[in-house]
């Protein structure tokens, strides 16, 4: 069967599903499913045979995980969502990720109020992960302006690195039995203390599978004039750890801004890495000239990628899950904006064109090659 | 004609897919509480649905005892009678 790009797309009135060739010329567009309700996650799972996985956020009815057997033509809810033991005193208020587990029907998800989920038959029953969900610091965590989640889950073995906003990063090397805040060198701007030892509000994390300790964060920077206690704290927003997320270290020097919401990592070189920076205090492109910035020396240097993007009069937003990259020899990114485009960005963010330009506004955004 | 001993609570339509499609129940019940409770235990996705797992009614969800808010009431503690509708309605809420 040739190969196709799957293109997953949560917005505010539900997940599209884009699908092309993987010359990834035109992309044809189904959906929207569970209609009318926010997505904030979704997981295309292609372990084995190929399913598809959407958080439906609703405000009437609850938290629903969505599942397509077949590339996203029809979803259909799991049997049951996560949810807190009914004596915890929680209630599931989103659900922010969605990750793979080691078997091929185990399933990892984060939620709001910030814990962890996991389940092993493909999300029809769950479990609470005990070791972050009733974490020491679980109940002094505070939320966000998105709410208080749990919205990055990267596994490598028995490390598991969880992004909590606001917590910060969390690393288990127990497989996820027990947790320890891992923040050194992880700026709060927020806080009199610069370098707490938790609370941070991290936006989201990756790891380059093929460099052992390699990683990369985009965390809650524009901090860099801050005048109040604690001092001025500049380029705590784009970071990168060498030892599994033990202590972290600056490589905003040359971006506009250390603001943004994703980081996204490329398949194949672990150098280069890409990110959207905003401006601090509205969270939008600098300007109003959006732009993606690559570094492909690991964070020492940035270019910026502009070419088909507008070049004026764009107010939009990134929100962290909304870019991707695929798995393609000359891979292309993906982001969605708040504004309802989809744009992609060919040759590695090279050349973007809009794919789509008039969806709801965009949570997440996702890509896999099946 | 025969008394009839049950109450009936009347689902949305956003909820029959929770029901097997059904658009409402016969339930012999005392109060609210109870009927959740036996809602619950017969048809639980329908229950979360209504209700979080701490046992609160949803933020956006309403329930009414014919034409009475249950906040009207006693809450969940409402009594309920034979022949009482309860009626489970989404706020009027979103954007």
């Amino acid at each position: 069967m040739p190969e196709k790009v799957i293109l997953t797309i949560g917005t505010k009135k539900g997940v599209f599903v884009a699908e092309s060739s993987k010359a990834r010329g035109k992309f044809a567009l189904r959906g929207p499913f569970g209609q009318g309700v926010a997505v904030y996650s979704t997981l295309i799972d292609t372990r084995a045979k190929p399913r598809v996985y959407a958080s439906s956020c609703n405000p009437f009815f609850g938290m629903k995980v969505l599942v397509s057997t077949d590339l996203g033509k029809k979803f259909k809810e799991t049997k049951s969502a996560p949810a807190f033991p009914k004596e915890d005193g929680r209630a599931l208020a989103n659900i922010w990720s969605l990750a793979p587990g080691d078997g091929k029907n185990d399933l990892w998800c984060g939620v709001e109020p910030a814990s962890l989920f996991r389940s092993g038959d493909g999300g029809d029953t769950w479990e609470m992960v005990e070791g972050i969900s009733n974490h020491d610091h679980a109940r002094k965590w505070q939320p966000g302006n998105g709410g208080l989640c749990l919205h990055t889950i990267v596994r490598s073995g028995n490390r598991v690195h969880l992004g909590i906003s606001t917590g910060g990063h969390y690393l288990s090397e127990d497989g996820g039995k027990s947790f320890t805040a891992s923040n050194k060198g992880v700026g709060a701007g927020f806080n009199p203390d610069p370098y707490p030892e938790f609370g941070q509000c991290v936006h989201k994390i990756v790891a380059p599978m093929q460099v052992p300790g390699r990683m990369y964060m985009q965390n809650h920077g524009g901090w860099g004039d801050w005048e109040g206690p604690g001092g001025k704290r500049p380029g705590i927003g784009v970071l990168r750890s060498d030892d599994y997320g033990k202590s972290w270290r600056s490589i905003a020097k040359g971006l506009p801004s250390d603001f943004g919401f994703p980081i996204v990592v490329h398949p194949h070189e672990p150098d280069t890495i890409y990110v959207v920076p905003l401006t601090p205090m509205t969270r939008t492109c600098p300007g109003a000239m959006p732009a993606v910035w690559r570094s492909e020396n690991g964070g020492g240097a940035w270019k910026k990628l502009t070419k088909g993007l507008p070049k004026k009069d764009s107010f939009f937003t990134v929100l962290r899950d909304g870019m991707d990259i695929d798995e393609m020899k000359s891979p292309a990114l993906y982001f969605g904006t708040t504004t309802g485009q989809v744009w992609i960005g060919r040759d590695g963010g090279e050349k973007w064109d809009c794919l789509f330009d008039a969806l709801p506004p965009v949570n997440c955004v996702k890509v896999a090659v099946v | 004609m025969a008394r009839t001993l049950a109450v009936t609570v009347s689902v949305p339509g956003g909820l029959h897919v929770c029901c097997d499609g059904a658009d409402e129940f016969s339930l012999t019940v005392p109060s609210v509480r109870a009927a959740l409770d036996e809602l619950e235990r017969a048809h639980p996705n329908l229950h979360r649905s209504i209700c979080d797992e701490t046992g609160a009614v949803r933020r956006h969800i309403n329930l009414f005892v014919n034409t009475d808010h249950i906040r009207d009431l006693d809450g969940l503690d409402t009594a309920l009678a034979p022949g009482d509708t309860l009626n489970v309605l989404p706020a009027v809420s979103g954007g």
